[in-house]
This record gives C-alpha cells, structure tokens and sequence, in this order.
C-alpha cells in the first residue's frame, strides 16, 4: 500500500473548490462537469467548464460497454483538452459520475485529473463560487490515447476469479440491496433477476465515505472505517461494485487513491450484470 | 374585506388569520373515542388550495419588501406542486413570472394545475441512485438557476426560509389556539418542509408547552407528493426535532386506503397526506387514550386521482361503458 494514514495516498488526485476558483481560466486547467443529467449544467456550470452527459458521452450506445478509445478522444479532444491539462472533473449525484469520468480518464491513460471535492453540490452553496450559463469556446485538439489500462476494469470472469483468490469484494450498494431486500432502489428500471451480493462481500455504502456536504473523509478516519472497522485487507487485490458501477468508481476512487490500494478495479458491469447470470453464486442476509 | 358576509376586492384578502382561520371539522366516525376526538384543519379552504398558501405569501410578501422582485426578476423554486400552484397564482396575480422545478415523479395532474396556475414547468427525472440526505435534484437545479441567472430569479427556497416557518407561526398556530379554545393537547402533522410542523408548534409551546407535537411519516420508497421520509429530511434546514415529540412511519400505502376512507365516511375530500396523519393519530389515540387532537390536513383529493387508482386499482374499473 503506498502512503501512510497521515494523508491521501495521492492528495494530488483532489482539488478544493477554492482552489479551483482561484484557478479559474488559467492555461493548461481545464474543467468538465459530468453529470448524468445535463439539465443541472445547461442551468449554471463553473465558468470555462465542459459539460459532459454520462449516459450518452461516456457509455457505448450500443452495446453495454465504456466508450471506445476513439470515442473518447474526440469527446476530449472536443472540449478542447490536451494530453498535457490538468482536467478537473465534478458533477451531480455527489461526484458519482464525475468519479466515473475519472476512472474513464485514468483507463485511457489521461496524466493529471483530479476530482473537486463536494461536487456540484459545493460549488453551487459557497456563496463566493460563480456559476454561468455560457458556453465555452473551445478550440478543439487533436487528443490521442497513448496507454490503455484496462487492468483497472473488472470484468465477469475476474469477479469469479476474485471470489476463488479471495480478494476484496466491495459492495458499495444500500443495506437492502446488499441483502436482497430489495433488488434495486424502488423506481429503478435497471435491475435484476436476483437480489443478494456476491459471496464474500463486504457490505460498506458508498456514502461512508464522505460527510454531510459530501467531501471526503479524512484519510486517518478513511482507514479507521475501511480497514479497521471492515476489515478491507490492505494487501489483497480489491474489486468494488454497486448496481451499474457509477457508486463503485466513487469507492474506487477512496480505495485507490485515498487509501492506497495497490490493485483496486472497478466492476461496472455490477449487479445489473451478476444479478442476472444463470448459475452465478449469490449470499443474501 | 368583510368576512362575514365573504366579500373581498382581490383574492389576497381571503388569506387565512386569527380572524379569518380555515375551518376545523370533527372526525366522527373513523375515530370513535369519546375522549380522545379529533379535529381536522382543513387546509384545502385556502384560496390556492392548500396549507402553502400560507408560508407562499409570507415569503412573496417579504421578497416585494425588500425589492428582491420585480421587473425583469420573477421566481424560481423547487415544488412538488402546492407551494409552486401557491406561488405561481400568487407570483402570475401580482404581475411576477415564475419557474417552477418539479421531480418527474409528481402525478401529472399537479405538473398541468402548476402550468394553468401560471408556472414555467420544468421536469427533472428522478434520482437514477437515490442518494438520501444530500439534498434532491430540484432542490439544486432551482438554486442553480437563482445563482446562474440572478437578474431573473430569485428564490424563495422554501427549505430553507424562515417566512416559512413564521406565516405558521402567525396564523396556523393562533387560528388552533383560539378554535380549540386551548384545549388542544396533541397536533398531528406532516413533514416535508416542516415549516407547519416548526412553526405551528413553536406558537402552541409558547401557549401551552406540554402540548404533544407528532409527526407523521412515510415509508421509504413512497410517492406522496410533498413529504419526506425520516432518510429525507437532512435537506429542510427548517426541521427541528426539538419542535417534536414523536416521528411515527407509517406505510406510505395507508396513505391513500385513508384518504378514501375520509373521502367515504366523513365527506372530507382529504389528500394522500391527510390519510397518512390520519393513521397516525389514530395510532396515538390508541397509545394516549384521552386528548383533544387536531390534524393539519394539507390539500384535497382533487389533484391525487391518478395516484390513488395507482394505489387503490378498483378506482379504475367500471369506468367505461
């Protein structure tokens, strides 16, 4: 595990609200709201950030699947963003999208992106945060991908894998779903066929991870919470999970780059897709 | 104005006081104890249809006070449709525009009654992974407008206003006070701002202070338009519990089988909401045998016919030839 319970594994991975006012329009700093209801950017966004919609940008509208490596450089080379930016990401939802931009970003071997801790959320209570209804001007780059890290993705056969090598198994769902309650939150049309968890799986809600206004946690209550009190092991490999892998890039975030897990991937295939494998083990309770 | 003969020069002067309160009917025959009745306050009297009425004129009178409206600045807020109906016919009669940001989840009779009211709609989906207490989607997408387009908005923010809280302090509360000659021991509330349950209480204490405060609730995963479940109410910065002596939760689902029972038995034409305070103090009754209760029945039937067939589906038979 890199780094020690004094401070983020890698602080440089988060931004304050108040350092991004103060760093509003500087060169090579580029802004992307994500959200995964672009009315709330249409609204009011930062000024000079790029609004990204979650489920039409960021999913294959095909088949079930992350962008591909070309769609993402022309959505990023769209916004006008270079290899060599600091991309900035927040959003609605508590970051949860945003969070999954930046798992997106880091698979597609982005250098510097970071996460605006509180989201949307906290940008738009601080009264000294400006929002507009502008949009960018924005001179499109030619942005290539140079590495890929697929190794930060979980895939099926991995979380069986994973079950076999007895690794972390995060899930980062409500109580009731964990349990098999319920199979998702009422009103959900995704869902699946079975409720339950996978086997082996440690029950620790996303929202454990942040406090009221939704900023993180301090990195020494952060390990009191994951490793002490849930017993994730520091030294095993970590697979985290929700429903459809945008709460679990929030934990993979706090895994990874708070806490400093070495090998932590995100399943965002997720209960929508273990829920509904013929034959796949199920714990409930 | 004359309140007794009801004759008024425009409609702000029907709004309710100490002079002019909403009527209190007795519960006859769903409550049967003899030393425990129960009293309604039937909020849908007011001139806008509902108990928000009032907190929406002690906040667009406060706003015009204080220059915060006019010309080219109208209003924008989060509703789940009374207190935008409210505001908007208001905001629309006094000559202000008015936005009103509503979940998607809000039966469609609310969503075309905040139009004909006069509101600008706009639909925000629901919550795709809801994320209990961290403040909803309408909540911030009105703020967002209110900070992103200042010179056209200001918001009232029911959540958070203290006018809220105040225009049930100055009128609900007195108006029991002085129909139930103080003899009220408990009053039955819902909660979704809180500003009824925070205000109206406050002015009883302040009269009688063993006076027995319940707040009803519902289950999680309910669609009661207007209320919030215990998860749900981190986002009005008007809910103090001090204010409350009980929090009961009850199953959203009696809801609406109350409701239909009020609207049957007694001839009240009771909301969703009133049926949920319903059980609830009929649940008190049961545990505190004698009292003297009023219940705080929000809105009327009239807006709900789609959500109680959704939830009562033999309301939906025979209705074709």
């Amino acid at each position: 595990m890199k780094g020690d319970m004094a401070r983020y594994a890698n602080p440089e991975t988060l931004v304050e609200t108040d350092w991004v006012k103060e760093n509003l329009g500087k060169p090579g700093i580029k802004l992307v709201e994500i959200d995964v209801d672009t009315k709330a950017y249409d609204a009011g966004h930062i000024p000079g950030a790029a609004g990204f919609n979650w489920q039409t940008q960021l999913q294959d509208q095909v088949r079930r699947d992350i962008i591909s490596k070309e769609a993402f450089e022309k959505l990023v080379g769209g916004a006008g963003i270079s290899a060599g930016d600091t991309v900035i990401l927040y959003g609605d939802n508590n970051n949860w999208f945003a969070a999954y931009g930046f798992w997106l970003f880091e698979i597609y071997g982005h250098k510097d992106v970071r996460l605006m801790n509180g989201g949307r959320v906290k940008w738009l209570n601080e009264k000294d945060k400006p929002l507009t209804t502008e949009v960018p001007n924005v001179t499109p780059t030619q942005y290539k991908v140079t590495q890929t890290h697929l190794e930060l993705r979980a895939m099926l056969p991995q979380v069986f894998e994973a079950q076999k090598s007895n690794w972390n198994l995060v899930d980062v769902r409500s109580p009731d779903e964990f349990t098999g309650k319920v199979i998702a939150p009422p009103g959900m049309s995704e869902t699946a066929q079975r409720g339950g968890h996978i086997p082996g799986a440690k029950s620790i809600p996303w929202s454990t991870a942040v406090g009221p206004d939704g900023t993180f946690k301090s990195p020494q209550e952060l390990h009191r919470i994951y490793v002490e009190q849930k017993g994730v092991d520091l030294n095993k490999d970590t697979i985290a999970y929700c429903r459809i892998g945008e709460r679990s890039s929030h934990t993979w975030f706090v895994l990874k780059h708070l806490i400093g897990l070495k090998n932590v991937k995100n399943y965002d295939g997720s209960w929508t897709e273990y829920g509904n494998v013929v034959a796949a083990p199920i714990e409930k309770g | 104005m004359n309140h007794g003969t009801r004759v008024y020069e425009n409609v702000f002067e029907m709004m309710p006081s100490e002079e002019n309160p909403t009527p209190m009917v007795r519960l006859n025959r769903v409550n049967k104890s003899s030393e425990f009745p129960l009293y309604a306050k039937l909020e849908w009297m007011n001139p806008f249809g509902s108990v928000k009425d009032r907190a929406a004129w002690a906040m667009l009178k406060d706003m015009e006070e204080r220059g915060e409206i006019g010309g080219e600045r109208g209003l924008v807020e989060p509703t789940s449709g009374n207190t935008g109906i409210s505001l908007a016919a208001m905001a629309r009669a006094r000559g202000y525009h008015m936005r009103a940001v509503v979940p998607n989840k809000v039966p469609l009779e609310k969503k075309i009654l905040l139009q004909i009211a006069g509101a600008d709609l706009e639909v925000i989906s629901d919550e795709l992974c809801p994320a209990p207490g961290l403040g909803d989607g309408s909540i911030n997408l009105a703020k967002t407008h209110a900070k992103a387009s200042s010179h056209k908005y200001a918001m009232p923010n029911q959540y958070e206003n203290e006018k809220n809280v105040e225009a049930h302090f100055r009128t609900t509360g007195p108006e029991i006070w002085k129909q139930t000659e103080g003899k009220i021991t408990h009053l039955f509330v819902s909660l979704g701002t809180c500003g009824t349950a925070s205000g109206t209480s406050k002015f009883l204490r302040s009269k009688k202070p063993d006076v027995k405060v319940v707040a009803v609730q519902p289950t999680e995963g309910h669609d009661v338009p207007g209320l919030r479940n215990v998860t749900q109410l981190g986002v009005s910065k008007l809910f103090d519990s001090s204010l409350i002596d009980d929090i009961l939760e009850v199953d959203f689902r009696l809801a609406y089988t109350r409701a239909l029972e009020l609207c049957q038995t007694e001839g009240l034409m009771a909301g969703p909401s009133s049926g949920l305070i319903l059980e609830g103090a009929l649940d008190i009754v049961m545990r505190d045998k004698k009292g003297f209760g009023v219940l705080i029945f929000p809105d009327s039937v009239f807006k709900y016919t789609s959500n109680m067939v959704k939830h009562i589906p033999r309301l939906g038979e025979r209705t074709s030839a």
